[in-house]
């Protein structure tokens, strides 16, 4: 039931947007952020069931826990910079989602460097 | 979390508009500049405590 919620603020923002456009296209800008920041907090509480659910598992094994955490990091910074990118292309600032686009994955590549590295040792043991 | 938001930021450009032009009709230009100018600023205080809340909540779930 949770994406009728999610649905209906998505349409009662797109409707005020239109209203707005006439007397203040400034503020449209404002209403979508908000329906985007009110439907991401939305999800958020199943966002940490799952991820509560990761951690369990991977306690469990033992191994793989410092990734996962790498893991995590990096959906992260993809979720905020696509609600960034997404909005500056909504104002025709494509410009500048581009850069920030690039920046986030310059900052993914720069945080998964430890699992490159762990990859290339286990690849050397494993060669004869 | 909650849907008034966005009506309030609706309430607040309609009025700022409706005000615009009466002031605009009565004469005083400056004044309708200050009152969109205030309009902005109340709207993007709103919308920057929003935002806030947001990426708190990002980064302690996912660590950052």
């Amino acid at each position: 039931m949770e994406i009728v919620k999610i649905i209906g603020v998505g349409i009662i923002a797109l409707i005020i947007i239109i209203i707005l456009k006439q007397y203040k296209p400034e503020f449209t800008i404002y209403v979508s952020i908000i329906a985007g920041v009110i439907i991401l907090m939305m999800v958020m509480d199943q966002f940490n069931a799952v991820i509560n659910l990761l951690t369990s598992l991977t306690n469990k094994t033992g191994t793989g826990s410092t990734f996962l955490k790498i893991l995590l990091k990096i959906t992260g910074i993809a979720i905020l910079t696509e609600f960034a990118v997404s909005i500056c292309k909504d104002s025709g600032e494509s410009a500048i989602a581009s850069k920030i686009d690039l920046a986030g994955k310059i900052i993914i590549i720069s945080i998964s460097i430890p699992i490159i590295t762990a990859l290339l040792e286990l690849i050397i043991n494993i060669l004869p | 979390m909650n849907i008034d938001l966005l009506f309030k930021i609706a309430a607040i450009g309609i009025l700022v508009a409706v005000l615009h032009q009466v002031l605009v009709r009565a004469g005083r230009e400056d004044q309708a500049m200050m009152t969109t100018l205030a309009g902005l600023v109340i709207v993007l205080t709103m919308v920057i405590k929003e935002i806030s809340t947001l990426f708190n909540t990002v980064r302690t779930i996912f660590g950052l």
